[in-house]
């Protein structure tokens, strides 16, 4: 997505919230793997009411599928080809547990400082967390933990391995006054990017007593990471939904009001706030988020080809109190990508040009013109050649190792000034090797030989062709 | 022809594949939203530019080896097992496109930078190895099948790279695909013509008559000699020799030349070719520099 469709994206969800009504939908998943061989995707939907409790028995004609290539215009998708009900996978869910570790933490559940650890709101939080972590009965179920107060700390990546993280609880401890403000926004931001890599349900459960506490706000000086920049509630959920990560909120803030903002941060992307005095509301989280994971209703349609990197979907549902909608995209992108903007007559000329190369290279002159006798070194295995080709013109040409050869070979000590030596006979209008060291024509030793177009002269290891075409060979 | 000059006929034919299958497939790509599904549209676009592409490997045989009728077979059957090669090869770059992309996806966080290119490039690698052992298949070697699909690997990596980069850096460019394009065609060129050397036992160099110069590279284990021009070596504008005349053999690391038609002597060094060895034929182990005479052509045996 360029950075332009981005902003248009961005603005999207800024000036049309899923609005803001009673009702929540939230793409949980958009599962295109079977895109090439039927043209179909499914997206997994998940609607929700203002207490973020999953609302089922909803009718197909309630949904509808908008499909988009740069995530502003859509196209209505014309028919939901399948619909089912109670689809949600039973496969794990992946959890990020997300502790707020601000100096609030540390006084009692109603706000009043303490010095008693053990009445402190952190305290309670991990209890809640311990609850959670037992309460997790299925074991494909990923948990990871992470913690926030004035910088965020990843503690975990998600793990199967749950005993781990109810051990790494006790590495969150008390901030100093400077660590001790709550950035709660940047955090859940940050916490969006914790599931790289990580298919099927995510969710995030932030467990927070107080509302968004910026530093650079508050501090008076610059966030040592984020700079000035003051994360808005906007930022966690775009991010949020983005990846499909649903957030549940879990609040301490008793006694002084929670977040005003993280209510809507869970049911935007399609979660829900418990309230941690209610013990059993809080044992019952996990359960919630499970029955909410099944009560999914699964949406299949037929794609549309518009070239995309990305292809944005557009869930919407509208029951008669009211109406949702959600955006998501998966991967389209074609292996030679996106087209050119425009054809032009130019794309003419590469593949004529290319043709007419081709059929140039197909005249490459096929048969070879006859050329005046001459004598041509292929090769040789020690010392080289002044030159490879030397016509053979005068009545005598000498091949040897003496500069003042016809054709001389330097570097090579076994072949002697004058070795051999190609007599041109006028009166037959032959050519005759004599040697004066030991030569060979065809790898057979001669003295003297009478030559044929195509001989091969070996003269103390140079290899020299005879090319005569002017004559047949016999 | 020698080998470099051999070489650069098969660099200038993937070079020019490339650039003809360009605006094929730009043309194509401009007409997506018009298909019925991926399906097609992938099929189509990969059979089209593999066709165009097996038409120029295909001619690069006949080209090099001087022989105009292969040249028409060659581009009939290159274009046939291009499309075939093409069409499969673009679908599988395409699943795995998607899969890749949508595995390393799962996070939006490095998209453009990483997820894109790396996908594309192994979607182009793909299609690569079909179209460069489209080649391989149409000349029945198994070698030149190996050599092709390690040339559209590497190829196909590099283009699809070359292209997503190009693209990134140059988003108005519209010719950054061209180079993803030729440098495809360029490296499966460039394999054909390289690889070819460490697999080969010598060559065979013609030094008379109309092929005066050619060198025959001796890199597949049976390779026909004789007038037709359906045999390896083709020797079609020779004189005193058979359509199918002799076989040239690689035997446990030694090439070995096979007399077919002993009615007809072929001389090596100036002995006829033992007679007596087998009854099927008469047959002779080659030393390099050997010298061997085959009706009115002549023909040195020399390490490349």
């Amino acid at each position: 997505m360029t950075l332009k469709n981005r902003l248009a994206f961005l603005a999207c969800l800024l000036f049309f919230p899923g609005i803001a009504s009673a009702l929540t939908i939230s793409l949980a998943q958009i599962d295109a793997s079977r895109l090439l061989v039927t043209q179909n995707v499914q997206a997994y939907v998940s609607v929700t009411d203002d207490q973020g409790l999953p609302v089922e028995g909803l009718e197909p004609g309630a949904f509808s599928i908008a499909e988009s290539s740069d995530g502003v215009s859509f196209q209505l998708i014309p028919r939901i080809s399948a619909f089912t009900p109670n689809a949600g996978a039973v496969a794990g869910i992946t959890f990020l547990l997300l502790i707020d570790d601000s100096g609030s933490m540390y006084d009692t559940l109603d706000g009043k400082a303490t010095t008693d650890a053990n009445v402190t709101r952190i305290v309670h939080a991990k209890d809640a967390v311990r609850t959670l972590l037992a309460g997790m009965t299925n074991p494909a179920d990923r948990v990871g933990l992470a913690y926030f107060n004035t910088s965020y700390h990843l503690l975990s990546r998600p793990t199967t391995d749950r005993g781990r993280i109810a051990g790494l609880l006790d590495g969150i401890q008390r901030p100093s006054p400077d660590q001790a403000y709550t950035e709660l926004y940047a955090s859940l931001t940050q916490a969006a990017r914790e599931f790289a890599g990580i298919e099927g349900r995510k969710a995030i459960i932030v467990l927070s007593d107080g509302e968004n506490f910026p530093y650079a706000l508050h501090a008076g000086k610059a966030h040592p990471v984020f700079g000035s920049r003051i994360f808005t509630f906007r930022e966690p959920i775009t991010a949020n939904q983005e990846e499909g990560n649903t957030i549940y909120a879990v609040n301490f803030g008793i006694g002084n009001a929670p977040d005003r903002n993280l209510k809507e941060i869970a049911l935007q992307t399609g979660g829900t706030i418990f309230d941690a005095r209610n013990r059993a509301e809080l044992a019952g989280v996990y359960d919630t988020i499970h029955r909410q994971v099944a009560g999914e209703y699964l949406l299949t349609y037929r794609a549309t080809l518009t070239p995309a990197e990305e292809k944005y979907v557009r869930a919407r549902v509208v029951v008669p109190d009211g109406e949702a909608s959600a955006t998501r995209f998966y991967f389209a992108s074609t292996v030679f990508g996106l087209p050119l903007r425009g054809l032009t007559l130019f794309l003419v000329i590469p593949f004529v040009l290319a043709c007419l190369l081709l059929w140039g290279l197909t005249l490459l002159r096929l048969e070879r013109k006859t050329g005046p006798a001459r004598l041509e070194v292929l090769q040789t295995q020690v010392g080289r050649p002044v030159t490879r080709i030397v016509p053979l013109t005068s009545a005598k040409t000498v091949i040897g190792g003496s500069p003042k050869a016809d054709l001389t070979i330097v570097g090579a000590p076994q072949i002697r000034e004058q070795h051999a030596t190609i007599i041109f006979d006028p009166k037959d209008k032959s050519y005759t090797v004599v040697g004066t060291g030991e030569i060979f024509v065809n790898n057979q030793p001669v003295k003297t030989r009478t030559l044929e177009s195509g001989d091969v002269i070996d003269v103390g290891g140079a290899t020299i062709v005879f090319d005569d075409e002017g004559r047949p060979v016999s | 022809m020698t080998t470099l000059a051999r070489r650069l006929i098969f660099l200038a034919l993937g070079l020019l594949a490339g650039i003809c299958a360009w605006p094929l497939a730009e043309v194509i790509l401009f007409l997506q939203s018009g298909f019925s599904s991926y399906l097609v549209f992938s099929v189509f676009l990969g059979a089209v530019t593999g066709a165009v592409m097996g038409v120029f490997f295909g001619a690069a045989e006949g080209i090099t080896s001087r022989v105009k009728s292969r040249i028409a077979a060659g581009v009939l059957l290159g274009a046939l097992v291009g499309c075939i090669g093409g069409g499969v090869g673009l679908l599988a770059g395409q699943e795995a496109l998607w899969m890749i992309g949508t595995f390393v996806m799962q996070s939006y966080a490095n998209f453009q930078r990483v997820v894109l290119p790396l996908s594309h490039a192994i979607g182009w690698a793909i299609l690569g190895i079909f179209v460069g052992a489209g080649e391989g298949v149409r000349a029945g070697s198994w070698k030149k099948i190996g050599i092709g699909i390690l040339g559209g690997l590497t190829g196909g990596l590099l283009g699809g790279f070359v292209l997503e980069y190009g693209r990134l850096a140059f988003p108005l460019a519209g010719y950054s695909r061209l180079i993803g394009f030729a440098t495809l065609g360029c490296a499966i060129g460039v394999f054909y013509g390289l690889i070819e050397r460490g697999m080969s036992f010598g060559v065979l160099r013609i030094l008379t008559g109309g092929l005066k110069g050619k060198e025959f590279l001796l890199n597949q284990r049976r390779m026909r000699l004789g007038r037709s021009p359906r045999n390896e070596i083709a020797l079609p504008s020779y004189e005193d020799l058979a359509d199918r005349q002799a076989q040239v053999r690689i035997r446990k690391g030694e090439v070995v030349l096979v007399n077919l038609e002993p009615r007809i002597p072929i001389l090596v060094n100036e002995q006829k070719i033992d007679e007596s060895a087998e009854n099927r034929g008469a047959e002779r182990r080659l030393k390099l520099g050997d010298v061997i005479r085959i009706g009115s052509a002549r023909m040195f045996y020399k390490y490349e």
